[in-house]
C-alpha cells in the first residue's frame, strides 16, 4: 500500500476521532444493555449509530446485532425528510417505520438532533427490540398477518421530546396500544437517556477539537471506510457470481420452494448486488422490506471484512439492487415481521456462499436460522395470577469452514451476539419446565469439515389457563445446505406432545394454537451446512465425533462411509474397521449420484415402509415431504435436488 | 534476627519477590525466572536470590497464574460433569454468543469438560425449590461404577435449580463420595448458588477442574515452605483482592482461575491512600497489555461478570480490570485506509521491538520511546543496550514513508495514537460508568506505565499522577497488603418495599454464619473479622442490577434504596423515584483483617543535583521538537524534591518521563507525584489525608 493519506486533518487527530467516535456510539448501547426493560434488548437485540446532520452514518457501534447494520442512516433521513428545518435542540424523535427504511416495528429507534451554537451538526440514535409493539398476538409476530395493520403499532417519524419537554400525550398514545406500557415507556427513557450520553461526549470532543475538526472527522471517517473497502475489494478479481437459495413456501400457494436470487459483481473497487428474478413477496410475514434486504447484503459482505469499521462510507461501495413488489423488497402494506426468518437470512447465507468461491480460506456453508417459540396465557401457579409470555430462541449450528468444522450451538448469524436465556429465569416467570436442552446427535450437515451441531428444547407446560402457542422459523423444505460438496443438516420445525398419541407436527409458522396443562412440545434447531465432500473426512475425526455423540455410528456409515465397532462405550472405545470403511465409501462413491434422481414417488414409498429415515431422505435422495402428511412435495424436491446438484454434486469425485 | 514478609507475584515471564523487613521498614525487591512446569521452585529461588531462611518469613503471600495456565492451556485432570436428565450440552450451548460478532472464524473457546465426560442423572427440582423427582439411588451407583472406570479425578455436579433447593446435588455427592472417596467433588450450590444454569454451571466446571490442581499446588509449596523452615499460612491471593489460606483453597478453587491480576489494582489502591487519594486509577502497563482498574470512595470496583476465557463465566465477585491489547510492544502499521493504528498486534518477547536486536523489523511503543529519546539506550543498570538506528529504521520504513513525516515526527505520531487507545481505556473504566476522571488520580506502574502516564493525565485532565517507588513489582507488592477475604453470596428476590426487614435480617444472619465459619477456617481471631453486607437491587422491570451496602444489623432499607437511586443516577445519569425496587441478590463480604506492613518515611538527605545522571535530548512536541532533557538517577533524588519538566527519572526497572509543564514532587515513601496544574487536586488530597493516616 503506497497510498498517501489524503487528509485535511493530521493522522493522529483522525486516528483519534475515529476512535473516540466509536467509543462514544459503544457508551450509548452499554447504557441501554444495563438499564433497559425489554428484555429481547437485555438480550442484546440492539444497535446505535452517531450520524450527520445529513444523517448519514458517522459510525456505529462495535457490539451492535447484525440485522441493524445499514439501515440506521435510513431512519435518520426519515426523520430529516419529515421534518425539516422544524428539528430543535432538545427534541428528541421515535421511528419504527420498516416502511421508511427501519427493519420490523419491534426494533424502535431513538433519534435525538444534536445541535452546536445553535447549529444541526448530528444525530445520536439508539435502536432497541421492544418486547411488544401491540397487534392481535404477544410478541407481535402474528404469523397470519398479511399486512401490517394486524401486527402492531407502526411508527413513522413521530417528536417525543420538543425542545426539551417531553410530549407525555404522544407517548401514551403510542404505548396504550402495546402490551405492558409502562416497560415500553421504560425502554423510551433508557434509549433517549442513551442517545443524551451521545451527545454529552460529543460536545466534549467539539469543545476540545474545536466544530469544524469534528465535522471534518465526520466526513473523513466515512470517507476512510470507503477508501478502505475500496482498497481491499480492487485487490480482488473482477467477476460474476450467483446463487440461489429458498424460503420454504409461500402458505397460499403450497408446494414450491421461493427463490431468492443473488447477483454478485466485483468491478475494479466495488461491489454490486442484484436480486433481480427473486419471488414476488409472499402471503406470510416472511418477506422483507428494502431497509432489511439492503442491510442483509451489507452484514452478507462485512463478515469477510470483519476488520473494516461500519459506516455509510462502506455503502457507498457496495451496491444493492432490490425488484420492486419482490420478497425482498415488499412494499407497505405487506406483511414483513418475520424478515428475519425469512428473506434476510437468505440473503445473507446466499452471500456467504459467493464470497466462499472468492475467498475459499474464509469459506462458510450455510448455517441454521432463526427461530423463536412464544406461548402466552394466564400463569396459574399458586401465587401467581398474571398474563405471561415464554418467548424462547435457540442456538444452533454454523456452516462448515475451511479446514474446520463449523461452530456448535451459535446464536444465529442475524445477531451472534444474541444471548439466549437462561432455562431457570424462564422457569421463575413462566408455568414452563423445560425438559430438554441438548444438543441433537446427527444434526450437523456432513461434509470434509461438518456443519455444528444444532440443538433441541422441549418443555411441559404447568398451571394455566387460555395459553396458545406461535412460532416463527424457516428451513423445513429449504433445508440448510451444505457447499463445495457438503452436505444439508435437518429440517426445522416444532412438534406438540410429540411422543404421546396425538402428537402432531405443527410446521414452522403458525399462531395461536391451543396448549393446555401437561401438554408437551420439542422443537430442534438446525445444524450447519458441511463443507467438502463428506467422503473425504478423515475417519478418526468422523471416530472423535461418535465418542462425542455428534455423530451415530449408524450415521457416520451412511453420511461419512466410516464403518465404526463399538468395543466398549463406557469407556471411549471404539474402532475403525479400515476394509469395511473402504468398501463403503466406494459403495457410496458410486451410488450416490443415482440416488439424486430417484423416482420421488419410490423414495417416500421406501420411506413410510420405513427403509429409509428422514435424514435419509433429505441427505442421500434429495426428497423434500411434507411433515405433517408425510407425502412427497415433488416441485420443492424439484428445485431442492437442482440446487443440490450445484452445491454438492458438482464437487463430488 | 530479623522478620520478614515476602510477597511473590509469578508472572508468565518474571516471578516478582517483594521482601518487606518488619524491623527496619526497608524494602528488598528482585525478580527470577518464572518456572512454570513447577512453579514453587521460581518462588524459592526467589526467596533464596533475597538471602532469607523460612524461618526469618512472618508471612509469605503471593499470587500464581497456575490456574490461568492450566484453564488456557488445559491441563487439567480427568474431570466429569453429573447433571440434570436433558442439560448436559448447557456449557457448550452456553448463552450461544461470540465475543468477535464479525469474524466467523474467530471460535469461543472449547468448553472445559468435553461431551463424552458430561453425564446426566434423573432428578428435578422446581423454581420455588421442590423436589419434582427425587434422587435414584442405584442410578447414581451405576454411574459411579462407569466413573470409576474412567479414572475420573474430579466431579462437577450442578442440577437445574440447585440454587433455590441443593438437596439433590448433596445426595448424588454423598453417595458419589461414598464410591469414590478419594476424588474432589463440588456442587453447584455450595460453590455459588446463584440462578441461571450456564454461569453456575459454569463456574462449579471452573470450579471441579481447578481444584485437584490448585489443591496439590499449595500442598506442594507448603511442604517446600516448611523444608526452608517457614511455620505460617500460605497466602494466595484470589481474584476478588483478598487471600485464602490453604484451608479454603480446595472449596473455591475458581477463584484462582485469576489470581496475580488483582494484585496491581490493590496496590495501586494501597499506593493512591498512601499518598492521600480516595479515587485512583490503576494502570498497569506491560509488554504487551495493559490493565486498568478504577478505585472510587476507596472501594475498587467489583464485577461478576468475568471469565478467563470468552464464554465460560466465573461468577465469584472479582475486582473489575480492563485489559487491552497496548504496550510497549505493541506494534504500529498503517492501514489499508491510510490511516496510523496501534496494536492490538504485539512484537512480544520475541522478536519484540526493533530496537531489541532479535530479528524485529516493525516499529514498537518502545522504539518509538527510544527514538523520542524517552528512553535511554542502556536499561537495567547497563545490563541490556537498545539499537537506536533499528528502530529509526523501523519508524521510517513503516511509518514515516507513508506519512510523509520526518522520523521523529512519526515516532511522536505513534506514541500519540497509542496514548489515544489508552485514553479510551481509561474512558470505558471512567466516564462510561459515570466516574469523572478529574476526581481522580492516575496510579501508572509495570514496565512501561511510567513511560506514558504523565501524557494520559494530561489528556485525560487527571490531575494528578503518582508512580510508586517500585513500579515493576508493584503487583508484589499488592499481595502483602490485602486481608483475608470471602464472599457469600445468593440470589434472592423480593420487593424492596413491601419486604419486612425481619426477614431480610434473617437470610443475612444465616448467610453470616458461613461467612464466620469459613473466617474461622482461616484462623481468624474474632475481633479480627468485619463483615459487609450488599444487596443487589434494580428497578422493577429492569434485567441488570446495582450493589449497594445495607446496614448491620438492619433497620430500615431506606438508606439502601437511596443509595440505589443515587448509585443508578451516578452511572446512568438518571434516577426513577416512581418505580419500585426490586431485591434480586444477597452478598457478604467476610474479612478478615490481617496486618499490613508500615512503609518508612524517609528524611530528605543529599541534593537533586547528585542524582543528575546526564542530559540528553528528548522531543516533546509542546516545546517544539528536541529540548536538552535531565535524566536522574531516581535512587538519589531526596525525598520531598520537587522539580519540573521536561526531566527524564530513570530507575532499574522503569522510567518515568515528566514531559514540559509538569511538576515532580517526591513523598517521603518515595512516591513520585506529578501533575500539570500546580495546586490542582491538592483539596482532595488534604480531605483525603485523614484515610491514610487510618491506612497505616
Amino acid at each position: 500500500m503506497s497510498k498517501v493519506f489524503e487528509s485535511q486533518l493530521d493522522p493522529v487527530t483522525f486516528e483519534v476521532l475515529k476512535n473516540g467516535f466509536v467509543n462514544l456510539v459503544d457508551q450509548m448501547s452499554e447504557q441501554v444493555l444495563r438499564t433497559c426493560y425489554s428484555f429481547v434488548i437485555y438480550n442484546r437485540d440492539f444497535s446505535s449509530a452517531l450520524c450527520d446532520a445529513n444523517g448519514n452514518t458517522v459510525m456505529q457501534g462495535t457490539q451492535d446485532i447484525s440485522v441493524h447494520v445499514g439501515t440506521l442512516h435510513l431512519t435518520a433521513k426519515a426523520v430529516i425528510e419529515d421534518f425539516g428545518d422544524d428539528i430543535h435542540p432538545g427534541d428528541v424523535f421515535i421511528i419504527n417505520d420498516p416502511y421508511r427504511g427501519g427493519t420490523h416495528f419491534n426494533d424502535t429507534r431513538i433519534i435525538r438532533p444534536v445541535f452546536y451554537d445553535g447549529q444541526l451538526i448530528a444525530f445520536m440514535q439508539v435502536n432497541g427490540h421492544w418486547a411488544d409493539m401491540g397487534g392481535s398476538v404477544p410478541g407481535s409476530f402474528d404469523v397470519n398477518s398479511k399486512d401490517h395493520y394486524g401486527e402492531g403499532m407502526r411508527i413513522p417519524p413521530v417528536r417525543i421530546w420538543s425542545k426539551g419537554e417531553y410530549l407525555k400525550d404522544v407517548a401514551n398514545v403510542l404505548v396504550a396500544n402495546m402490551r405492558v406500557p409502562e416497560e415500553r415507556l421504560g425502554d423510551l427513557r433508557s434509549q433517549a437517556e442513551a442517545t443524551k450520553t451521545g451527545e454529552t461526549q460529543l460536545i466534549a470532543l467539539i469543545e476540545k477539537y474545536g466544530l469544524d475538526t469534528i465535522l471534518t472527522a465526520f466526513a473523513e471517517v466515512q470517507d476512510y471506510v470507503e477508501r478502505l473497502t475500496r482498497a481491499k475489494v480492487a485487490a480482488l478479481p473482477d467477476g460474476e457470481w450467483e446463487t440461489t437459495d429458498y424460503i420454504d413456501m409461500d402458505p397460499e400457494e403450497g408446494d414450491g420452494l421461493i427463490p431468492i436470487k443473488v447477483k454478485m459483481t466485483i468491478k475494479g473497487e466495488e461491489i454490486f448486488y442484484d436480486l433481480s428474478g427473486s419471488h414476488k413477496y409472499i402471503g406470510c410475514f416472511l418477506n422483507s422490506a428494502f431497509g432489511s434486504s439492503m442491510s442483509a447484503a451489507y452484514a452478507g459482505t462485512k463478515t469477510f471484512f470483519p476488520d473494516i469499521p461500519l459506516n455509510s462510507g462502506f455503502y457507498r461501495a457496495v451496491h444493492v439492487e432490490l425488484p420492486e413488489d419482490s420478497v425482498v423488497n415488499a412494499p407497505w402494506p405487506v406483511a414483513v415481521t418475520g424478515f428475519c426468518s425469512g428473506a434476510y437470512e437468505k440473503i445473507m447465507n446466499a452471500c456467504f456462499e459467493l464470497w466462499s468461491h472468492i475467498m475459499p480460506e474464509r469459506a462458510l456453508a450455510c448455517s441454521f436460522n432463526l427461530e423463536y417459540l412464544l406461548i402466552g396465557g394466564w400463569d396459574q401457579r399458586s401465587g401467581y395470577n398474571n398474563y405471561f409470555m415464554w418467548y424462547d430462541w435457540m442456538a444452533g449450528g454454523h456452516g462448515g469452514r475451511h479446514e474446520r468444522d463449523g461452530a456448535n450451538a451459535l446464536s444465529p448469524v442475524f445477531g451472534v451476539g444474541l444471548s439466549i436465556q437462561p432455562c431457570e429465569g424462564q422457569e421463575r416467570l413462566s408455568p414452563v419446565i423445560t425438559t430438554k436442552h441438548e444438543i441433537v446427535t446427527d444434526s450437523a450437515g456432513p461434509g470434509q469439515f461438518r456443519g455444528g451441531c444444532g440443538v433441541e428444547k422441549g418443555g411441559i407446560l404447568t398451571d394455566s389457563n387460555d395459553t396458545v402457542m406461535s412460532y416463527c422459523c424457516d428451513r423445513s423444505r429449504s433445508v440448510t445446505w451444505g457447499i463445495f460438496g457438503g452436505l444439508p443438516s435437518t429440517p426445522h420445525g416444532a412438534w406438540l406432545n410429540k411422543d404421546k398419541e396425538d402428537g402432531q407436527f405443527l410446521g414452522t409458522i403458525f399462531s395461536n394454537v391451543k396448549v393446555k396443562k401437561g401438554d408437551t412440545f420439542t422443537r430442534p434447531s438446525a445444524g450447519g451446512g458441511g463443507l467438502g465432500d463428506p467422503l473425504d473426512r478423515d475417519p478418526q475425526a468422523v471416530l472423535e465425533d461418535v465418542i462425542d455423540e455428534y455423530v451415530s455410528i449408524e450415521r457416520a456409515k451412511k453420511d461419512y462411509g466410516v464403518v465404526i465397532r463399538e468395543i466398549d462405550r463406557e469407556i471411549d472405545l471404539f474402532e475403525i474397521d479400515e476394509e469395511a470403511t473402504k468398501a463403503e465409501r466406494q459403495f457410496i462413491r458410486q451410488a450416490r449420484i443415482g440416488w439424486l434422481e430417484e423416482d420421488i414417488h419410490n423414495v417416500v414409498e421406501r420411506y413410510r415402509n420405513g427403509e429409509i429415515d428422514q435424514l435419509d431422505l433429505i441427505r442421500r435422495y434429495g426428497v423434500i415431504i411434507d411433515q405433517v402428511t408425510n407425502t412427497g412435495l415433488p416441485k420443492t424436491t424439484e428445485q431442492n435436488r437442482e440446487m443440490m446438484k450445484k452445491r454438492s454434486l458438482a464437487y463430488w469425485t | 534476627m530479623s522478620k520478614y514478609r515476602v510477597a511473590v507475584d509469578v508472572g508468565g515471564t518474571f516471578t516478582d519477590v517483594f521482601v518487606f523487613d518488619e524491623e527496619t521498614g526497608s524494602i528488598y525487591v528482585t525478580k527470577t525466572s518464572s518456572t512454570p512446569s513447577n512453579p514453587e521452585k521460581g518462588m524459592l529461588d526467589g526467596i533464596a536470590k533475597a538471602k532469607l531462611t523460612g524461618d526469618q518469613i512472618t508471612m509469605f503471600s503471593h499470587g500464581t497464574t497456575v490456574g490461568t495456565n492450566a484453564l488456557i492451556e488445559r491441563k487439567l485432570p480427568k474431570a466429569a460433569l453429573v447433571t440434570t436428565k436433558g442439560f448436559r450440552d448447557v456449557t457448550e450451548i452456553r448463552r450461544g454468543t461470540k465475543l468477535d460478532l464479525w469474524d466467523a472464524y474467530n471460535d469461543v473457546a472449547e468448553p472445559y469438560i468435553k461431551r463424552r465426560d458430561r453425564f446426566e442423572v434423573t432428578e428435578r427440582v422446581d423454581y420455588s425449590g421442590e423436589i419434582l423427582e427425587e434422587v435414584n439411588e442405584a442410578e447414581v451407583r451405576e454411574l459411579a461404577r462407569v466413573l470409576k472406570r474412567r479414572q475420573v479425578e474430579s466431579i462437577a455436579i450442578c442440577f437445574m435449580n440447585a440454587y433455590v433447593n441443593g438437596k439433590n446435588e448433596r445426595r448424588v455427592k454423598e453417595i458419589l463420595k461414598e464410591e469414590m472417596p478419594d476424588v474432589y467433588i463440588c456442587t453447584s450450590s455450595e460453590t455459588l448458588p446463584e440462578i441461571f444454569e450456564h454461569e453456575r454451571m459454569s463456574t462449579t466446571i471452573v470450579n471441579a477442574v481447578l481444584g485437584p490442581i490448585v489443591s496439590k499446588y499449595i500442598q506442594v509449596l507448603e511442604g517446600e515452605m516448611k523444608e526452608i523452615g517457614y511455620q505460617g499460612d500460605i497466602l494466595v491471593l484470589h481474584s476478588g483482592g483478598g487471600v485464602m489460606t490453604s484451608e479454603t483453597v480446595p472449596r473455591y478453587a475458581a477463584r484462582l482461575a485469576s489470581s496475580g491480576i488483582a494484585a496491581g489494582a490493590i496496590a495501586s489502591k494501597y499506593i493512591a491512600n498512601m499518598c492521600g487519594f480516595k479515587n485512583a486509577i490503576g494502570l498497569d502497563m506491560g509488554g504487551t497489555s495493559t490493565d486498568i482498574s478504577l478505585m472510587y470512595d476507596n472501594d475498587l470496583r467489583i464485577t461478576k461478570d468475568w471469565y478467563i476465557e470468552y464464554g465460560y463465566p466465573i461468577g465469584f465477585p472479582s475486582i473489575e480490570i480492563l485489559t487491552i491489547g497496548a504496550g510497549g510492544g505493541s506494534l504500529s502499521w498503517i492501514d489499508e485506509g491510510g490511516s496510523l493504528r496501534n496494536g492490538p498486534q504485539s512484537a512480544g518477547a520475541v522478536p519484540g521491538p526493533a530496537c531489541y536486536k532479535l530479528g524485529g523489523t516493525e516499529p514498537t511503543n518502545t522504539d518509538a520511546n527510544l527514538v523520542l529519546g524517552r528512553l535511554g539506550t542502556s536499561l537495567l543498570d547497563g545490563q541490556m543496550t537498545l539499537d537506536k538506528e533499528a528502530s529509526m529504521k523501523a519508524i521510517e520504513n513503516t511509518v514515516a514513508s507513508k506519512l510523509n513525516y520526518n522520523v521523529h515526527e512519526a515516532a511522536d505520531a505513534i506514541i500519540k495514537v497509542a496514548n489515544a487507545n489508552m485514553c479510551d481505556a481509561l474512558r470505558l473504566i471512567s466516564v462510561r460508568r459515570g466516574y469523572d476522571p478529574r476526581d481522580f488520580a492516575l496510579v501508572a506502574f509495570g514496565g512501561a506505565g511510567a513511560l506514558h502516564g504523565a501524557e494520559l493525565a494530561k489528556e485525560m485532565e487527571i490531575p494528578n499522577v503518582i508512580i510508586p517507588a517500585h513500579p515493576g513489582v508493584a503487583a508484589a507488592m499488592g499481595c502483602l497488603l490485602v486481608d483475608v477475604r470471602h464472599d457469600v453470596t445468593k440470589t434472592f428476590l423480593a420487593d424492596a418495599g413491601s419486604i419486612k426487614k425481619e426477614e431480610l435480617e434473617q437470610e443475612f444472619v444465616e448467610m453470616e454464619k458461613e461467612a464466620i465459619s469459613l473466617l474461622e477456617e482461616e484462623g481468624i481471631a474474632p475481633e479480627n473479622m468485619n463483615l459487609i453486607r450488599y444487596v443487589d437491587m434494580r428497578y422493577v422491570g429492569q434485567w441488570r442490577t446495582l450493589s449497594v451496602t445495607v446496614d448491620r444489623p438492619l433497620h430500615s432499607l431506606e438508606n439502601a434504596v437511596e443509595r440505589f437511586h443515587q448509585e443508578h443516577e451516578r452511572e446512568f445519569a438518571f434516577r426513577d423515584n416512581e418505580k419500585g425496587i426490586e431485591i434480586y441478590g444477597l452478598r457478604v463480604e467476610a474479612v478478615g483483617t490481617v496486618r499490613k506492613p508500615e512503609f518508612n518515611k524517609e528524611e530528605p538527605s543529599g541534593t537533586l543535583e547528585e542524582a543528575l545522571k546526564e542530559t540528553r535530548d528528548v522531543y516533546f512536541e509542546e516545546s517544539g521538537g528536541f529540548v536538552e532533557t535531565a535524566v536522574y538517577d531516581r535512587t538519589k533524588i531526596p525525598v520531598l524534591s520537587e522539580f519540573a519538566g521536561p526531566a527524564i527519572i530513570d530507575q532499574l526497572d522503569s522510567t518515568i518521563v515528566v514531559p514540559p509543564g509538569c511538576t515532580a514532587k517526591v513523598d517521603e515513601y518515595r512516591n513520585i507525584i506529578m501533575s500539570f496544574v500546580k495546586g490542582k487536586g491538592e483539596d482532595e488530597r488534604e480531605a483525603a489525608s485523614t484515610i491514610s493516616t487510618l491506612m497505616n
